[in-house]
């Protein structure tokens, strides 16, 4: 016998009071420490420019002024940006939110999951993070990706989430 | 696959051309002869090397004279099965045979030249396939005639076509050079003939003008209606139990087919010269897997009425949807919030307007004022955004109503998402609103600056529709 309950809308179970899981704390150092090394590589050309060129000490001191301005940025950008980051494992689906600006919430049904991902960069090895990539259908915009997490965790998550995923399917 | 072969074997006879001394003619003749050699044997070879097998499940290509090259797909994966049918291939009663997959991106399977009845029995089978796994208690197969397109039809697809829009905006300026230089060469003609040039006036000139463009634009007409008898001369559109075909062509027969199951979304596009006419042009697209080939997964009927569109989408998307009406003029529409125009004229416009004018006044003096139009222009593009801007839902569906100049309404099936994003800007926070993205198989679809709450209702809805579903969404 083919039944099509009604549901009420406001008895739907609701994302408002989830507790989000923030990401790995190094891996607000490891952003930090990249954004150092880059920092860095960009006043190397600065000062060989400014040793060289003989600009007049007005433009110079811009130059470093405006150097110093994004330095201090990218060193407190990670502080900002990344406590907005967290995910929600839930029953039938994971929720992952971002954003300081724009903010956004994806969520991503277990049963729409094709594949999952972990990867790590030797600069991820060494704070012990990793990164997990999920993919839907639908070409490369399909994918969550959720950099940062502690290596044990996204291996943990992409066991559990194969494991719904692949018992979606089976039920189906 | 022939030419190609051909084209990667020139370089050495084009070596031997250069080489090779004598008169022009004789070379042409040794050329040619050498083309035509190489080109009839690469066939011959591509032919022999050829092979292609129906399993029980599946259907293996094997091609490829040097690289060799196996396919293998599975009945399952296929999507759609299409045929092209030249002029030469209709007297032969030959068809080239694609299929649509899911997967690859690149490398889709092709039957170059396979007999017409092979293809019919290929696409039963595929088909039978299908509805077997699917539903034992399927209703005999009944193939139903849906939609058949006339001559008139191909006046309004040709007339509607964009893209002589496109050209004409690009020759647009050059046709007036030729007019300005052709009234020159008139000029001078008149004059040589001993005729009083103060006789041909302003007026004159400007009319000669026109008239080229209007000349211009009358072929450009007639081309695009040329090119959609070509295309879709004898357009039928069939249902064959779950299956959605269609053909038609005029040399080139086309042949495509799609099943139901696999629609992500169904589009409804309307022009401003559609617009006048009242049609509307449909496409109900598929999964993609890569950025390439998004035109060959989709299923297009080039004109519609809008009751005609409403009709079809209802048997597509019956019996669990399709009650809904993508007509873009219906009033069902709920708009989206005023705030979308407010957002876009401050942040797009104001800004950028007030920015530009302040550089261009401190650079250029008073002129630099004319940065100020930008404002206008984008209020006026917002505005018109905004009005067309509209979604509308019911328990299974929803519609999304877009556009600038025409409209574009995109319906879909809350159980095929795949996933769903909620965002908010600042300026959306702060004014509690927030835009809902709907990402699916096809492509992503989104309803911009509607309330947060109903946004978060929506995304709840979804997400309980998607896990507490058992059908599959390809």
């Amino acid at each position: 016998m083919f039944r099509n309950p009604e549901i009420a809308l406001d008895e739907m179970p609701d994302t408002d009071d989830v507790q989000w899981q923030e990401l790995d704390p190094a891996y607000k150092r490891l952003r930090r420490l990249q954004n150092s090394i880059g920092i860095l590589a960009v006043a190397a050309p600065i000062a060989t420019v400014t040793a060289l060129a003989n600009f007049p000490l007005l433009t110079a001191a811009m130059l470093w002024a405006g150097w110093l301005v994004f330095a201090a940025f990218l060193l407190v950008w990670p502080g900002i940006s990344l406590p907005k980051r967290g995910f929600v494992l839930r029953d039938k689906d994971i929720l992952f939110r971002k954003g300081v600006v724009w903010r956004s919430i994806t969520a991503i049904p277990f049963n729409r999951i094709q594949h999952v991902e972990t990867s790590s960069t030797p600069f991820d090895r060494k704070f012990d993070l990793a990164t997990l990539k999920l993919f839907t259908a639908g070409g490369s915009s399909g994918d969550l990706k959720i950099d940062g997490l502690n290596a044990a965790t996204a291996e943990q998550l992409r066991i559990f989430i194969l494991e719904k995923a692949g018992a979606s399917i089976e039920n189906a | 696959m022939i030419t190609k072969n051909a084209w990667q074997s020139f370089a050495p006879l084009f070596a031997f051309m250069v080489a090779y001394k004598g008169d022009l003619v004789s070379k042409l003749i040794l050329g040619g002869g050498a083309l035509a050699l190489v080109v009839a044997t690469g066939s011959v070879l591509s032919w022999l090397f050829f092979r292609y097998q129906i399993r029980g499940d599946s259907i293996l290509i094997r091609s490829g004279v040097i690289k060799k090259k196996q396919i293998d797909i599975k009945f399952d994966r296929i999507q759609g099965v299409n045929t092209a049918q030249n002029p030469v291939y209709r007297v032969l009663g030959l068809v080239t045979v694609s299929f649509d997959t899911a997967g690859s991106s690149g490398s889709e399977g092709n039957l170059p030249v396979v007999p017409r009845e092979f293809a019919n029995t290929l696409r039963e089978n595929i088909g039978a396939q299908k509805t077997e796994r699917t539903d034992d208690t399927q209703p005999a197969k009944v193939s139903k005639a849906l939609l058949k397109l006339d001559w008139r039809d191909m006046i309004r697809i040709g007339v509607a076509d964009r893209r002589a829009l496109i050209i004409v905006a690009f020759i647009g300026p050059l046709m007036e050079r030729v007019g300005e230089n052709s009234e020159q060469v008139i000029q001078d003609v008149l004059l040589s003939v001993n005729v009083d040039s103060h006789q041909l006036d302003v007026g004159t000139g400007a009319l000669l003008v026109a008239g080229v463009v209007v000349v211009a634009v009358l072929l450009l007409v007639t081309f695009s209606i040329a090119a959609a008898f070509l295309r879709y001369h004898n357009f039928e559109l069939f249902l064959d139990g779950r299956t959605l075909r269609s053909h038609g062509g005029l040399l080139t027969r086309h042949e495509h087919s799609m099943d139901l199951e696999k629609i992500q979304t169904i589009r409804l596009q309307q022009g401003v010269v559609q617009s006048w006419l009242r049609r509307h042009k449909m496409t109900a697209r598929q999964a993609i897997s890569g950025r390439k080939q998004r035109s060959q997964k989709m299923f297009t009927i080039p004109v519609v009425t809008a009751e005609q569109a409403d009709t079809l989408r209802s048997l597509f998307l019956a019996p669990e949807a399709g009650r809904l009406s993508q007509e873009p003029g219906s009033d069902l529409f709920r708009p989206v919030s005023r705030y979308y125009l407010r957002s876009r004229i401050l942040f797009a416009g104001l800004v950028p307007a007030a920015i530009m004018t302040a550089v261009l006044v401190n650079e250029a003096g008073i002129v630099g004022l004319v940065a100020l139009t930008w404002l206008p222009l984008v209020a006026l593009i917002a505005w018109r955004n905004w009005k067309r801007a509209g979604y509308l839902h019911d328990d299974n569906e929803i519609v999304r109503r877009s556009g600038l100049l025409g409209y574009r309404t995109v319906g879909l099936l809350f159980r095929k998402v795949q996933r769903v994003t909620i965002t908010q800007s600042r300026y959306q926070r702060r004014k509690n609103l927030a835009s809902l993205r709907m990402h699916m198989a096809s492509g992503s679809v989104r309803v911009p600056y509607i309330e947060h709450e109903k946004a978060k209702q929506l995304r709840d809805y979804i997400l309980y529709k998607v896990e507490s579903n058992q059908q599959a969404w390809h």
